[in-house]
């Protein structure tokens, strides 16, 4: 144990601040116990490292729990199936912007792993032949395009999600993995350009620890709460994410944000992609199937942005459902109660608790609603953290590693097809578990900090918690939802983005006015949303100013101002940084246009039609 | 309990390996208790006067003698064992329960020695 | 002996009540808090809430109050659409999920109080930790001695799968276990209705070859035969689900352990 004091002038008055910090040693920490950083920590486990995993919520409310439809696998167990197809589908579906070689390893991993999950317990649903089964999603096909839909996605009913992170939860009770549960990371202990370790708050009592690991795995998710209207939890902050810009590392292709076809009007919870998979569809006000004007061979099962920036064009053109004709029915009374009862319970019971809707009688009013975020902190398929140092795009961030949604490989590209980000998830947490267990001896010494890291990181803690401003954090981060919402939606132009750019950076600004009743360190929810705020804020910033920037229309970054894709100047990965000023300044990374074996062929940029 | 870990509270002394054959028990002689409750009220009903020369003539005869034997045995065990249970439930001092459980035992034991020997006292 | 009235400390005494200015549309919350700094007993504040501005469940209006009445008010929340079960909690006398519990569906005065029986550490955030080691102690994952083949999946049949639909569901929430009256006389000892739910979940999967000595294991008088029947745990899953029946089925096949 060590402990430091930092002197700091309180509103309230002036009194000496106190923390003691509490240090704990291991070899590995995960933050994050989501789908990515539970599989990360029950590998690590496994491989005999001694690995701490702390998370701001309990294990098994961490958001995977939340994913419905399922997890691709090309298992081929409802028809021929390829993981060459797979990659292909991720490729195109990515609008090119996604590393082919990450693709590859996604795609091709993604058998073994599903079917590990399986072995692990994972309740998936079944076939006639007792194998795991597999329904169809949107931007899955065969044949490299040009054959039929194909059924790749792995589901437990439609609660794959909860299935998967609770087999993951109880693999890692089974491995004895060390849980710091409750625990809110504040900030990563960086000392000469490598990452020694995470600071965070135990929640329950109020005490700062220390974790110091030779390998810090953020698997802190997305930070869909940017936006006023989302699927995501209260929790979905990106933590990891603004650790990572406070410590001056980058963040990758941050503009890229997902809006998901159908969340509930009104509510945003999800309705799953799984839904037209199963044979559900979209309708206008004209009882139009209009999608199949969009995407005549995909339909209703076109990508998600495809679809998402459909919808939207048939609201803006008068076509909305409901009393002021702003969203769009989807239907899955034509499938019968029995489908319903066995492929879509937890849907029934959503749109009963949140629109009031029977679904085996009505159509649900659903929405575009920001669902998730491709951007995130740049890493390589081993799941390191990169950064670009002068001419080295590559280069290898030491003891920081990324995962998840929090990570941007990049598989995901400019869109992210459904049911591959489960798979990213296990993926990625597998293959970060084998990377650091062969970068790190377990045991290994940690030489002591020698910088005042920790006092600088107390000191900005303090300063939150005693803040005395004329703005609370509900009001600050009302302000920010609404503009991400009316200034970075589905559809864009430069005129409305500047708007919101500055909107966005005058928020930034306020936080320096920001107001906190709570004084107190037991379970403080003031102060953690405050904290959260933070993180929101800079990502906020870094997507709204990249979008601003990238002057073309990919994958679901779309702009009025610029319809077409733009090979030429935009195939590049944005690399985003905050400075101490709180200016955002942007490097860009080459796409990888390469694969790892030669199993597969490089697949060259076309036109994308669904 | 300061400083123990919660698996080690939630483990405590393990686990006894028994614990159906009183469950069991209870929802047998419940069962029993119906057809023999049926018999005794019945049998009191149809007597023309419930004096004690009555009863005496009744239980006199071995086949009423040997179901009212079975009637208290069952209704007495059943009593414990639903004693057993509101006092695991309810009574959290060790020593209390302790003597809580041995005196309902021994009640048991007495009340059906009693039993048979009025019986016995009865038929001879 | 178990007592039936609060400790002195525990005794609840009336808080604030505070007006929602110039609102037509009125409901209140009655909100158990407790600030674990200062050493006062736990009180109720009561807070008006403009319904025309609020979101149309529990969770909703306690957000508005944190958002604009009052930023200490205390309780975990996530994924607001009822599957993560973070938001557990009593309302109007009936453990629940605030996210999935709509305002219309309540008393016009709202009673919000944390899970009954359990510590409290702040408002209406109660200690989970118990409940989550005792969840642990049924070791919760599949048991195999058979290694299956790396390659490809286990086989499973769908009726043998159907046989875990109404107990994979479970969100840990809590609610079931914490009104049960056995578990609140015996929580130290009784595994409770959530916990042997997850047990059975694994008891009643075709993979998982350790059945007996998962049975082995839970046979004592008080790990599971507590339960009396009381089916409270059914009556306020939040998720449907029928952890009552689940603890029966271990009884029987505890039952069809010992050959009856």
């Amino acid at each position: 144990m060590s402990e430091t004091k930092t002197k700091e002038k309180t509103t309230e008055e002036n009194k000496t601040m106190s923390y003691k910090i509490i240090e704990h040693k291991f070899d590995a920490v995960v933050v994050g116990a989501g789908g990515a950083g539970l599989r990360a920590t029950m590998g690590l486990a496994a491989e005999g490292l001694s690995v701490a995993c702390v998370t701001k919520v309990f294990p098994t409310r961490s958001h995977t729990v939340a994913a419905q439809g399922g997890m691709s696998a090309s298992l081929g167990n409802m028809g021929k199936d390829d993981w060459r197809w797979h990659m292909y589908d991720t490729v195109k579906g990515s609008d090119w912007l996604g590393d082919q070689d990450a693709i590859e390893y996604m795609c091709r991993e993604a058998v073994p792993a599903v079917v590990e999950l399986e072995h692990q317990g994972v309740p998936f649903s079944r076939t006639e032949e007792g194998k795991i089964y597999q329904r169809p999603f949107g931007g899955m096909t065969t044949e490299y395009g040009k054959g039929a839909p194909a059924q790749r996605t792995c589901a437990a009913a439609d609660r794959t999600g909860h299935a998967i992170l609770h087999t993951l939860y109880q693999q890692s009770l089974k491995h004895d993995a060390n849980f710091f549960i409750e625990y809110f990371a504040v900030d990563l202990i960086m000392e000469d350009g490598e990452c020694k370790g995470v600071i965070a708050i135990d929640m329950s009592d109020g005490t700062v620890h220390l974790f110091r690991g030779h390998a810090i795995i953020l698997a802190t998710g997305g930070y869909g709460r940017t936006y006023f209207s989302c699927t995501s939890a209260h929790t979905c902050t990106g933590d990891g994410n603004g650790m990572v810009l406070r410590a001056g590392l980058a963040l990758q292709d941050m503009e890229f944000v997902q809006f998901h076809p159908t969340g509930i009007y009104g509510a945003g919870c999800l309705i799953t992609e799984g839904v037209r998979g199963e044979g559900g569809f979209l309708s206008n006000s004209e009882g139009e199937r209009f999608m199949e004007r969009y995407a005549p061979s995909a339909k209703d099962l076109a990508s998600r942005d495809v679809v998402s920036r459909a919808m939207t064009m048939e609201i803006n053109e008068g076509r909305g459902v409901g009393e002021n004709k702003d969203h769009i029915f989807l239907h899955l009374e034509h499938l019968g109660p029995e489908v319903i009862e066995k492929r879509l319970p937890g849907i029934a019971e959503s749109a009963e608790i949140f629109a009031g809707v029977d679904v085996t009688k009505e159509p649900i009013p659903v929405i575009p609603t920001a669902h998730y975020n491709m951007g995130g902190i740049p890493t390589n398929y081993h799941g390191e953290v990169v950064n670009k140092v002068g001419d080295d795009p590559d280069k290898v961030v030491t003891g920081l590693y990324a995962i998840g949604e929090a990570a941007c490989v990049s598989v995901h590209g400019a869109n992210r097809l459904g049911s591959n980000s489960l798979l990213d998830i296990v993926v990625f947490g597998r293959a970060v578990a084998h990377r650091v267990a062969d970068k790190v001896k377990p045991g290994t010494k940690h030489k002591d900090l020698q910088s005042n890291v920790v006092e600088k990181i107390m000191a900005d803690f303090d300063k939150i918690r005693y803040a005395d401003g004329d703005k609370t954090t509900a009001e600050l981060r009302l302000e920010l939802q609404t503009t991400m919402q009316k200034h970075a939606l589905v559809f864009r132009t430069g005129k409305i983005m500047q708007k919101g750019c500055d909107k966005v950076a005058k928020i930034v600004e306020d936080y320096q006015n920001l107001k906190l009743t709570d004084r107190s360190l037991i379970w403080n929810t003031d102060l953690i949303e405050a904290l959260e705020l933070r993180n929101l804020l800079s990502q906020a910033k870094v997507t709204i100013f990249g979008a601003n920037a990238r002057e073309e229309s990919r994958g679901a970054h779309a702009r009025e101002d610029f319809p077409d894709r733009d090979d030429v100047e935009w195939m590049k990965h944005t690399l985003s940084y905050v400075d101490e000023n709180n200016e955002v300044s942007f490097k860009y990374r080459p796409v990888h246009m390469n694969t790892l074996t030669d199993e597969c062929e490089v697949i060259p940029p076309a036109k994308r039609v669904y | 309990m300061q400083y123990r870990s919660e698996i080690k509270r939630v483990k405590g002394l393990g686990t006894a390996k028994h614990g159906f054959s009183h469950w069991w028990m209870q929802r047998l002689t419940a069962v029993l208790m119906i057809p023999l409750g049926l018999w005794f009220f019945y049998s009191l009903m149809t007597m023309e006067t419930v004096s004690a020369d009555a009863v005496i003539v009744w239980l006199q005869h071995p086949v009423q003698a040997l179901l009212m034997a079975l009637w208290t045995i069952t209704v007495v065990y059943h009593a414990t064992l639903g004693l057993q249970v509101i006092i695991e439930d309810y009574v959290h001092g060790k020593a209390m329960a302790l003597t809580l459980l041995t005196l309902i035992k021994f009640a048991m034991f007495a009340m059906i020695v009693a039993t048979f020997f009025s019986l016995f006292k009865l038929a001879s | 002996m178990a007592e039936f009235s609060l400790p002195k400390n525990s005794k609840i005494t009336k808080g604030k009540y505070i007006k929602a200015q110039g609102a037509t549309n009125v409901r209140k919350l009655k909100v158990y808090r407790w600030d674990p700094d200062t050493g006062d007993n736990p009180r109720t504040d009561t807070y008006e809430i403009d319904m025309d501005s609020c979101g149309p469940m529990v969770l909703d209006a306690l957000i508005k109050v944190k958002n604009e009445i009052d930023t200490t008010l205390t309780f975990r929340r996530s994924c607001r659409e009822g599957i993560c079960g973070s938001c557990a909690m009593n309302i109007d006398g009936t453990n629940t999920l605030a996210c999935t519990k709509s305002m219309r569906d309540c008393k016009d005065t709202v009673s919000i109080y944390p899970l009954p029986h359990m510590d409290v550490i702040k408002d209406l955030v109660p200690d989970m930790s118990h409940f989550y080691a005792q969840y642990a102690s049924v070791q919760p994952w599949i048991q195999t001695d058979s290694v299956p083949l790396p390659d490809t999946e286990r086989l499973q049949s769908i009726e043998d799968r159907e046989k875990l639909d109404g107990l994979y569901e479970c969100i840990l929430c809590a609610c079931c276990q914490t009104s049960c009256p056995s578990y609140w006389w015996n929580g130290d000892r009784y595994l409770g209705p959530a916990v042997l739910l997850q047990s059975y979940r694994f008891l009643a999967d075709s993979r998982d070859e350790y059945t007996g000595e998962r049975l082995e294991d839970l046979e004592d008088p008080f790990k599971v035969f507590r339960c009396h029947t009381i089916m409270n745990c059914t009556n306020t899953c939040p998720k449907g689900l029928n952890p009552g029946k689940a603890i029966g089925e271990i009884k029987k096949l505890i039952a069809e352990r010992h050959a009856l």
